[in-house]
């Protein structure tokens, strides 16, 4: 069965080339079903472009990208799903219109993605929020919204850019714990972009770490901490832990410094 | 964001800051109708003294006459019905048709700078003198009055709408792109609501222009209007009847203004939450 997600030899690079600044090269690497990896790099590796190049919205120089074994390079696809830092909910929307904004493009009836909408809304206790516009919302709960959002239309595989950068951090350790418990229980593939070594080895199942400067992958970790429980303190109190986070550092340790 | 800068010690001290802040503005209008009441009366006991002149400056009490004998003939109305007319038609041709035309021009990069300089270039004819060739072209009817309205706001209208239209954020285009939105989805889903500010913006400058417009278009040729008005009462020296047509023009202006205020809090109603 092919992968959730697949990318060869992913090359990029801005301005003319040659003389041009490569940004990625050759990267290669495959995202299993179900399962939730994180890209961990310093600044400048590359997260960004990676991000618009995974979704389509920017092709590589060269490589493939291939979901469910399909060829996707440089073109959305509707079985992939993303949440930024930036929420980007529409400020004239109210948060129940945020919501169902991905199923009125595809051309689902109001009425059916209002219900739809109303649901997925009570499973997150966001119920009588409905009404509300995002402006008279909280960080957190506006990124929640745009978690809704985004699931609502059912993607086979969610891609995340430091999404919760932004937030404070008990704030961050509850969102984090609701979506590790949402996505296992829908049965999602994550893709998760980070430069933060510690949130990438407490959700994830595996990790790939990035250096900057042509952005490249130098090491790939799969994490097991030992526990199923999608609460983040728990996972980070996993004796494991340190281990992983060393060995992640390690590889990365002196390139923040750099940047 | 501004929530934890300022919180007050008590419920008292609130309380005590919003009747400071309604004081500062009760005395604020009460000197400004002051001022006014107390220029008017200046100006009218100056008149009767004669130490000002009612030939040049007319007084309160004049103006006041005019206004009362016209609605009783029933010129005054028919005079602010004409402009009103004028001006809401060529403001809903050039105002709106031109918020329209600038939206419109995000869905091509190439038509929008391809028309860039025409459009500069009629931005920078002033309505006054292009005002008497369009008589000549539409008659001296409704239809050039509208016209000449229309052209005084195409081109603010057009621009501050392309301008918001072209100031969407494109991650945003890319999050409806994500979602397989075609470019009128795109367009109607999110450029229309997002530029809509910048396109009241042009909404709320039109009114004055616009206004402007339909005044010019009677001074060139009319046989009603505000305008009308004005220009009769000046060439046969009534200072009186100048000064009530200027007056009706301030309460037109004022009217239309709250008019596109009420349109602004219903279709921003978002923001203000």
């Amino acid at each position: 069965m092919a992968h959730a997600l697949e990318a060869v030899g992913i090359t990029k690079s801005y301005g003319a080339s040659p003389g041009g600044v490569a940004v990625l090269r050759d990267l290669s690497f495959h995202i299993n079903r179900n399962e939730f990896v994180s890209f961990v790099g310093p600044s400048g590796c590359g997260k960004s472009t990676l991000f618009n190049i995974i979704t389509g919205l920017m092709p590589p120089d060269m490589g493939r990208i291939l979901i469910d074994g399909e060829d996707t390079t440089g073109r959305v696809s509707p079985r992939l799903g993303y949440v930024l830092q930036k929420d980007l909910l529409f400020p004239w929307r109210t948060v129940l219109d945020n919501v169902i904004l991905g199923l009125e493009i595809r051309g689902i009836p109001r009425r059916e993605a209002r219900e739809r909408a109303h649901e997925v809304l009570k499973s997150y206790h966001m119920d009588g929020y409905e009404a509300k516009f995002p402006g008279q919302l909280s960080g957190g709960m506006r990124q929640r919204v745009a978690l809704m959002r985004t699931m609502i239309t059912d993607p086979e595989i969610i891609l995340m850019d430091e999404s919760y950068k932004a937030l404070d951090y008990p704030l961050k350790i509850a969102l984090e714990s609701e979506l590790l418990d949402v996505v296992k229980k829908a049965g999602k593939t994550v893709i998760f972009i980070t430069h933060d070594i510690e949130e990438a080895v407490t959700l994830s199942d595996r990790v790939y770490v990035m250096k900057a400067r042509p952005g490249e992958i130098i090491h790939e970790i799969d994490i097991d901490l030992g526990t199923d429980s999608p609460s983040i303190p728990e996972r980070r109190m996993s004796p494991h832990f340190n281990t992983y986070y060393e060995m992640i550092w390690k590889k990365i340790g002196i390139a923040p410094m750099a940047a | 964001m501004t929530r934890q800068t300022e919180t007050p010690a008590s419920p008292v001290a609130a309380s005590r800051r919003i009747s400071a802040e309604s004081r500062r503005k009760a005395l604020l209008i009460s000197l400004q109708l002051g001022l006014v009441i107390a220029a008017l009366l200046a100006w009218e006991f100056g008149a009767r003294s004669g130490a000002i002149s009612r030939f040049l400056f007319a007084s309160p009490l004049m103006i006041w006459d005019v206004l009362v004998q016209r609605s009783g003939t029933g010129e005054l109305l028919r005079d602010v019905r004409a402009t009103s007319v004028e001006t809401l038609l060529g403001y809903a041709l050039g105002a709106i048709g031109g918020s329209v035309l600038g939206l419109g021009l995000w869905y091509s990069r190439f038509v929008s700078d391809f028309a860039a300089p025409f459009i500069a270039a009629v931005g920078s004819i002033p309505v006054l003198a292009v005002a008497p060739m369009t008589i000549i072209w539409f008659g001296t009817g409704l239809t050039a009055k509208v016209v000449i309205v229309a052209f005084s706001c195409v081109v603010v209208s057009l621009t501050t709408s392309y301008r918001g239209a072209m100031r969407t954020d494109p991650d945003f285009i890319n999050l409806m792109r994500s979602f397989n939105a075609g470019r009128s989805a795109i367009f109607f889903k999110l450029i229309v609501p997002a530029a809509m500010p910048w396109v009241l913006q042009g909404l709320k400058l039109n009114v004055g222009f616009a206004l402007i417009g339909a005044i010019v278009a009677e001074y060139i040729s009319s046989d009603a209007g505000v305008g009308h008005m004005i220009l009769l009462g000046s060439s046969n020296f009534s200072m009186n009847i100048v000064l009530a047509g200027i007056l009706l023009v301030m309460v037109m202006m004022l009217v239309f203004n709250f008019c596109i205020g009420l349109l602004e809090r219903a279709i921003l109603r978002w923001e203000r939450k």
